[in-house]
């Protein structure tokens, strides 16, 4: 098995660990712990308006 | 979570900083249209292990007196518009089925990506939706039968597969299958 499927295997192993934690532990239990990874990856999103719109493929804005 | 009925979620969830950002738009955007969420935040919200960009939002095409009326409620509570300042410029893009995005002043991320109602399955998804009930507030999303027949067989990027599948093991004892297919064969062939 190459690197791409062996990755793919395991993320889709972690996506299926989680989802059942999820549906298995109470929703302030595992929010508590998306919330980490959600709130610190916001905090460390740094772009400009100009890189967003790049990133995203979108032309539809006005350049300042 | 609880799965009150089909159209109702209950979450007892702790709020992240997106969920905080989504709630405060559409506490703005209710009081003046309707609205669905859908795509990956809809995956977060239900648990999905990851963080997102942006918050995908469908309205149905309003006339500019309303949109007005939403931008300057936006503006008033601290969002502008990353696409442009003018309300005109921005209805424009909306009337040419593009999608525009909001944030909170001097942010780029998270933020609101919402566009106009454009063909039967962002109809659909309107009209069909579940209210999640969260800390007293509530958000609106697309039927989960959709997202993941939409994931699967259209959008297909490894990203989309996971919420796909996180969604199908959070409610696989919720979700109507037989409706899951339907809304397949609906999209086979239309994207």
């Amino acid at each position: 098995m190459g690197f791409i499927e062996e990755n793919e295997k395991e993320r889709k192993s972690f996506v299926h660990k989680w989802a059942e934690y999820v549906r298995t532990h109470s929703d302030r239990e595992w929010s508590k712990q998306q919330n980490m990874i959600i709130n610190s990856a916001l905090k460390s999103a740094n772009m400009t308006r100009e890189q967003f719109f790049k990133m995203k493929g979108e032309t539809n804005y006005v350049k300042y | 979570m609880k799965f009150i009925n089909k159209k109702i979620i209950e979450l007892d969830r702790e709020l992240s900083d997106l969920d905080k950002f989504t709630i405060d738009f559409i506490d703005i955007l209710k009081k003046h249209t309707n609205y669905v969420i859908v795509s990956g935040y809809v995956a977060i919200l239900l648990g999905r292990a990851r963080a997102s960009e942006d918050v995908d939002i469908i309205i149905p095409r309003i006339n500019l007196l309303t949109f007005k009326k939403i931008y300057n409620d936006v503006k008033k509570n601290n969002f502008y518009c990353l696409n442009a300042e003018k309300e005109k410029t921005i209805y424009s893009y909306l009337e040419d089925n593009l999608a525009v995005r909001f944030a909170k002043k001097d942010t780029m991320i998270p933020n609101i990506e919402m566009k106009w109602i454009k063909n039967n399955f962002d109809k659909i998804a309107l009209e069909n939706y579940i209210d999640v009930k969260i800390k007293n507030k509530s958000l609106r999303i697309s039927h989960l039968e959709l997202q993941i027949a939409f994931k699967e067989n259209v959008l297909k990027s490894p990203k989309d597969l996971e919420d796909a599948d996180h969604i199908k093991q959070v409610a696989k004892e919720y979700l109507d299958k037989k409706l899951i297919q339907k809304y397949k064969e609906m999209l086979h062939g239309f994207y």
